[in-house]
Formats: C-alpha cells, sequence, structure tokens
C-alpha cells in the first residue's frame, strides 16, 4: 500500500511545481545551513579536543590521590612503577610520560613573572603533546642538558629574556622550603593557548627532581590513547589494577573544568541545531500541506467514499510530507557537505578572532567536520519535523465527512 | 428481510439547521431495492435525491430510521467497518471530479483494487479489462485532464464495476455530459447491469436516464412521492 501512498505523493507534488519548488528551496537552504553549522560544531569541538588534549592535558591522567583538587607539590607520588607496569601492556595506550607540576616564581634581570614549572622527559613528552612542535625559536631540551629551560613567548616578553638568557625559578618543596634553581633558556614557544605561552616553564624532568628534593617522584603520569573512544577503557582498566586509594585517575574533561563545559555546551549547541531544523522544517512544511489540503478536500472525499480507511489518509498524506522534506532534505545535504567538505579542506579562516580562540583551545583557522553522526541527527530531526508538520494536515484530511467534502468546490 | 432484497431503508430522516429551523432534506423515508434493479432516483434539485444516495451510500449518517444493505445493519457499523463495507459492497459514479487527477485511467480504476490489497498483476489486469468494457481500450494510460468528459465518466464506471460490488450507486453521473455521451454513457450502465447483474441506483433528472430505468422512483420535498416500475 505504500508504493501508491509515496507515488500519490509524489505525483501530486509535482502538480504545482512552483509551491513545491519555493517549498523545497527554503528547505534546502535551511538545512544546508544548518549541516553547516553542525559540522562546523562538529569540527571546533574536535579541534578544541584534539588541542586540550594534545598541548599538553593528554587524554588520561594519574596522580597521587587528591593532587588535582590540591596542587601541592607535597601530593606527589614517590613510586610510579604500579602505574608504568600497567601501561606496558594495555591496549589503546599510544604513549605516556612523566611530568613534575608546580607553580612557582621566575625572575630575570629584574623582572619577575608566575610561571607553571613542568619538568619533563623531553623525548617521552614528544610522543604525549605536541609542545615540541610549539617551538618557534632555540630547540626542544635535549636529554643531558640539565639545565635548559623553554619558556612561553609571552612570559620570556614579561621577563624580558632571550635566548641563552638566565632565568631563576623559584618554586617550595615538598619540605616547604622555598628551592630556586638558574636555568638558561634554549628555546621559546609559541601555543596560541594562553596558560602556554602566558605561564609555562618547561624543565628537564631530572633536573626538577633534584631541585625539588623528589628523588624519583613525580606528580603526573601523562598518557595518550589512540582515540578519544579509548579513554573510558584506559580509565577504566587502571581503576582496576590500581590501588584507588593511593591514585586518583583523570579523563582529561575532568582535568579541566572549562573543557568540560565546552563540551557540555557543544552538545547544547546540537539539540540547538536540531531544534531549528525542526522549527525551519514545521514552518516550511506545514502552509504548503494545508494549501495542498485545502485544494483537495474534494479528493480526499472521493477517495474515503471509495472506501480509504482514516488511517489509510492519515498515512497518504504523512508520506506526501515526507517525500516534500526528503527532497529539500536531498538538496540541503548536498549543499551544506559540500560546503562543509570544501572548507573542511581549505579551513575557514577566522585569524581575526585569534586572541579569543587561544581561551578555548581553538585554532583560529576552523576545518568543519561532515561527520555520519552530524548528517543523521539532521535527517532524524528533519523527519521529526515533516512528522510532525504532517500531522495536523493528515489529521484533518482524514476525518472529512465525504459527502460534505465532495460538495467543497 | 427476503432472499431476494438487497436494501431496506426504514423511516430515514435527515435535516440541515438553516438558522433557527431546520429543513427536512429526507422526511420518513422508506424504499427498498431489489438484487438486480436499475432504478432511477428522480425529482428536482433538493428534492432529496442525492441526500439519500449519500445515506445508501454510508456517505453521511441519517439523524434517523434503519438501513439494511445485504442482510447488514450498516448505520450500526463504525467509521472503518463502513470504509470497508463500502469497499467490498458499493460502487460509486459521481456527477464530477469523479477521479483521482494524479493517477492514469489504469491506475483509478486498479486504485479500489489496490485498497482490497490485491496483487499488482491481477488487479492492473482487471483495470484493463473494465476499460476495455468500456469502451476504452488504447486509452489506459491517460490522466483524467487528458480524457473527455465522457471518458472520464467510463474509467468512474468501470472503477465502480471493477470490485463487483453488489450495490452501484451513481449521482447525477450524465449532468456534465452531453446528451449524445449521457445516453451512450446511461447505455453502458443499462448494458451492464443485464450482463453482470449488478444492481444500480442513480439519482437524475435526466430524462435519458429515466428512459433507461427498469424503475422509477420520484422525490419530492425529501419523500418518495410514487413508483413507477417501467
Amino acid at each position: 500500500m505504500f508504493s501508491i501512498y509515496f507515488r500519490l505523493g509524489l505525483r501530486n507534488l509535482l502538480l504545482y511545481p512552483m509551491r513545491t519548488g519555493l517549498t523545497v528551496l527554503g528547505l534546502g537552504i535551511g538545512i544546508a545551513a544548518l549541516t553547516f553549522l553542525s559540522a562546523m560544531n562538529d569540527g571546533w569541538l574536535q579541534n578544541m579536543k584534539l588541542n586540550f588534549v594534545l598541548t599538553q592535558m593528554g587524554h588520561v591522567q594519574v596522580h597521587s590521590k587528591g593532587f588535582e583538587q590540591s596542587r601541592r607539590i607535597t601530593d606527589y607520588m614517590a613510586d610510579t612503577t604500579q602505574v608504568d607496569q600497567a601501561l606496558q601492556s594495555m591496549p589503546h595506550v599510544k604513549a605516556w610520560t612523566h611530568r613534575i607540576r608546580v607553580s612557582g616564581l621566575a625572575s630575570a634581570a629584574g623582572a619577575n613573572a608566575s610561571v607553571l614549572v613542568s619538568g619533563i622527559e623531553p623525548e617521552k613528552e614528544k610522543k604525549v603533546s605536541r609542545l615540541y612542535s610549539f617551538v618557534q625559536a632555540g630547540e626542544w631540551l635535549q636529554v643531558g642538558d640539565k639545565r635548559g629551560v623553554l619558556l612561553g613567548d609571552v612570559l620570556a616578553d614579561r621577563l624580558s629574556v632571550g635566548l641563552g638568557d638566565k632565568v631563576v625559578l623559584m618554586a617550595a618543596s615538598p619540605e616547604g622550603d622555598i628551592a630556586s634553581e638558574v636555568f638558561r633558556v634554549r628555546g621559546l614557544i609559541h601555543s596560541g593557548v594562553m596558560d602556554v605561552d602566558n605561564l609555562l616553564a618547561l624543565v628537564p624532568i631530572s633536573m626538577a627532581q633534584d631541585w625539588l628534593h623528589l628523588g624519583d617522584g613525580v606528580t603526573d603520569v601523562v598518557i595518550r590513547a589512540d582515540t578519544f573512544t579509548a579513554v573510558d577503557t584506559i580509565v577504566k582498566h587502571l581503576e582496576g589494577v590500581l590501588n584507588m586509594h593511593d591514585f586518583e585517575v583523570l579523563r582529561w574533561q575532568e582535568i579541566d573544568p572549562m573543557a568540560e563545559q565546552w563540551t557540555m555546551f557543544a552538545e547544547v549547541y546540537t539539540w540547538i541545531v536540531l531544534l531549528v531544523v525542526i522549527v525551519v522544517v514545521l514552518a516550511e512544511v506545514l502552509n504548503t500541506m494545508l494549501m495542498s489540503m485545502y485544494d483537495r478536500v474534494r479528493e480526499f472525499g472521493l477517495m474515503t467514499a471509495l472506501g480509504t480507511r482514516q488511517g489509510q489518509l492519515f498515512a497518504m498524506v504523512v508520506c506526501e510530507t515526507l517525500v516534500l522534506v526528503a527532497m529539500g532534505g536531498i538538496l540541503g545535504f548536498l549543499l551544506g557537505a559540500g560546503f562543509s567538505l570544501y572548507f573542511g579542506h581549505y579551513g575557514l579562516d577566522l585569524s581575526q578572532y585569534a586572541t579569543a580562540f587561544s581561551f578555548m583551545y581553538m585554532s583560529p583557522i576552523v576545518y568543519p567536520e561532515l561527520t555520519f553522526n552530524g548528517c543523521a541527527r539532521i535527517l532524524i530531526a528533519a523527519m521529526l519535523g515533516a512528522i510532525l508538520a504532517s500531522f495536523y494536515p493528515a489529521w484533518k484530511a482524514s476525518r472529512l465527512n465525504p459527502a460534505t467534502a465532495m460538495r467543497e468546490v | 428481510m427476503s432472499e431476494d432484497m438487497l436494501l431496506q431503508a426504514t423511516g430515514l430522516c435527515k435535516y440541515y439547521h438553516s438558522g433557527d429551523s431546520d429543513i427536512a432534506a429526507l422526511d420518513h423515508v422508506d424504499f427498498q431495492l431489489k438484487k438486480g434493479a436499475f432504478t432511477v432516483l428522480s425529482g428536482r434539485s433538493g428534492s432529496g435525491k442525492t441526500t439519500l444516495l449519500n445515506m445508501i451510500g454510508l456517505l453521511d449518517n441519517p439523524d434517523a430510521g434503519s438501513l439494511h444493505i445485504a442482510g447488514e445493519d450498516v448505520l450500526a457499523l463504525a467509521t472503518s467497518a463502513r470504509a470497508n463495507f463500502r469497499l467490498q459492497r458499493i460502487g460509486f459514479v459521481f456527477q464530477a471530479y469523479n477521479l483521482i487527477r494524479v493517477l492514469s485511467a489504469r491506475e483509478n480504476v486498479a486504485y479500489v483494487l489496490q485498497l482490497r490489497g490485491m496483487p499488482k498483476k491481477e488487479r492492473l489486469n482487471i483495470a484493463d479489462r473494465w476499460l476495455s468494457e468500456v469502451g476504452l481500450d488504447g486509452l489506459e494510460n491517460r490522466r483524467p485532464d487528458q480524457l473527455s468528459g465522457g471518458q472520464q465518466q467510463r474509467v468512474a464506471v468501470a472503477r465502480a464495476l471493477a470490485c463487483e460490488p453488489a450495490l452501484v450507486l451513481a449521482d447525477e453521473p450524465t449532468a456534465n455530459l452531453d446528451s449524445q455521451h449521457g445516453e451512450s454513457l446511461m447505455h453502458l450502465m443499462r448494458d451492464l447491469n443485464e450482463r453482470c447483474k449488478m444492481t444500480f441506483l442513480i439519482a437524475s433528472h435526466d430524462p435519458v436516464a429515466m428512459a433507461a430505468a427498469l424503475q422509477c422512483v420520484y422525490m419530492q420535498d425529501g419523500q418518495i412521492v410514487s413508483r413507477d416500475t417501467v
């Protein structure tokens, strides 16, 4: 029976090419815009997540219990053997590294600035984060170079230091003493992320351990997963292996509330886009279908007289609406997907807003990402809108009294 | 109801409201129809012919009275059961706007068969056979706007008969046709009545229709005033 519904629907739509064409065009433009917006959103979110994770955070971090909350150096991990052994053969772990993270003060030639000191393993760090790729002057830390330091370029400006200059870093040791050490600037890094460029000082982990009297201790084990979807698996695995009275295992979005909020916002934004899709489809289609229904009152009366049941007439109008939305949807998807793929390849340059973007770990060039999920969401929303839009005209058509309907002119 | 009786209506009433008063479109009508009849309901415009036809065709509800078709109390049927009864037992030919405009002649005839759930090949064969029967060979793929008024009415007759209904109701089938096409259509229906033993009830004040009738029933002011057997 559905074949006749769709055949009738399509032919009735083609009976009024101008009206159908304008509706399809309106729907197409609306769905194209929303497909592109959705792809932008997915691209932004993906870009932000990747930047957030790969700039320095990693997908998963292991700390001593309570460290993320306290950020006190006293809460360091004296021994990471258990963590390292667990990670050794764990699936989905691409790489991991150790770090020491401590807040401190940098002094140079009479200028002072607060810093976030990060003691790193230079070679392992390359496999976990993108920090080494941000070196814009000088070079990455070399193995064995105990006094080398890399500074964020804005921090270096504030301290008025350049390559080869000396910098004194001061921080509290676990015993509560203020310890200081002299380093020489080997390189400057620029990531576009404020937290990194304004605050970060990278030093060799072995030097940080000596300077802060930590022995072999570290504050972070930073893990890079092979995909975002593997994060939960890794966390569950670690929680099963480690003694959770001594350790905390945190996902990337748990480490920084901003990242979590942005992820949640992106979800909300997605729902807003879907809601707009439904409203666009409703507004475009309802009017057309009502006009079509009132044009064909006699025809619906005739069909009822011939023995078409109410449910069949209802389904007929719903099918016609779905055909109309499918035509607009295909046009919209082609346009929206075309724009998304084009800008996904060449990027959309929003460099003039780079400062604002740097707050959010976002690259100023946005690459819209056309995902199956994104397309499916819009398709489902469009069809839902179509079904909603068809309900009233379908209900009206199915409730017509055939004798009265056939008297209509 | 006797064996050879197809339809029995008793005390049918239908009122339309106009201002503060009710106008009786049907006023306690008693009406019977035998199987194989070819009856014309005649009378002036507004006499109640179409209203009676709509009641018998289950297209509208009477305000009072009873109606039995083929032994079934059809007024007791629910909406969907009525639709099914129309589909299975009644064929319709209306005055105008008789066909679904986006379907071809063949598809229009096959539509009712499809509603009955008949397989495609079978229903298209039957549609072609009935179109041939009403003299529309070679016009099967034409849409209504590509057919003349007379040809459209013939398609409607083919559609009404394709389901082999117990009763065919025709409301002013010749009203939009010239006299030649009107006469031809009435001859066709009379011929089918004789050959296929189907029962026809036709509402018409066209002399051509009355001339073809085996029985004429005259209506006036919502009442049956006389019955003539020709």
